[in-house]
């Protein structure tokens, strides 16, 4: 196994912090991670929600939101932090971007490209295909 | 406070910060220190009880103590 490949395709911001948490405290292990944020996955990292916060949230979500007692960063932060440090590389899905009438200027910086079905599995070939 | 018998080369304050934060910090620590450093966690975060020795196992770093503070605790650490 020589790491994961991550499919995001969920907006709950629960998932979305999931996927951030794992996938920084392995990149950061030296274990490679591929994240590809498709079909809903992508719209959490709009700049205007992540700005405004309007994520959609479930009890957790909110709890995490809400917290001023805990200090949790937010998914963006983790994968940007997490690139610093690791072998993590994000993708932006293509085909959802042009359904939203969207480029990666869109989106908050922590995507090294967009990418298409094939380039995803090429880049998940020899790894443990997750999707949330 | 509790006593313990390590003298840290370095202190990481990770208090206030939850899961992955602490251990994120500690794995930053880890990278730059050289074998033999003695590194002091300090955690509020109780998961970190149970996930800095699962990663500290996998990666071949030790444990040397963990001491309660009633607020937090504090995991020594040698690198190796």
């Amino acid at each position: 196994m020589t790491g994961y490949a991550i499919v995001l395709a969920s907006r709950e911001l629960s998932r979305v912090q999931a996927v951030s948490t794992i996938a920084s405290v392995a990149a950061a292990s030296d274990v490679p991670v591929e994240v590809f944020a498709t079909m809903e996955g992508l719209l959490p990292f709009e700049k205007e929600t992540v700005e405004s916060g309007d994520f959609e949230v479930g009890p957790v979500g909110e709890r995490m939101l809400e917290a001023e007692d805990m200090d949790v960063p937010l998914f963006t932060e983790q994968f940007a932090q997490a690139k610093e440090i690791g072998p993590l590389n994000l993708y932006a899905c293509e085909m959802a971007m042009d359904l939203m009438g969207q480029d990666l200027d869109d989106y908050v910086d922590v995507f090294d490209e967009s990418l298409g079905v094939s380039g995803f599995l090429n880049r998940a070939q020899d790894k443990q295909v997750v999707f949330v | 406070m509790s006593e313990t018998e390590h003298e840290p080369d370095v202190t990481v304050d990770s208090r206030g910060a939850t899961c992955p934060g602490p251990l994120m910090d500690l794995i930053g620590k880890v990278k730059e220190s050289d074998p033999g450093t003695v590194i002091e966690l300090q955690t509020s975060d109780d998961g970190s009880k149970s996930d800095v020795p699962e990663w500290l196992d996998e990666a071949g770093h030790d444990l040397l103590e963990v001491v309660d503070h009633d607020d937090y605790w504090s995991m020594y650490v040698e690198t190796n």
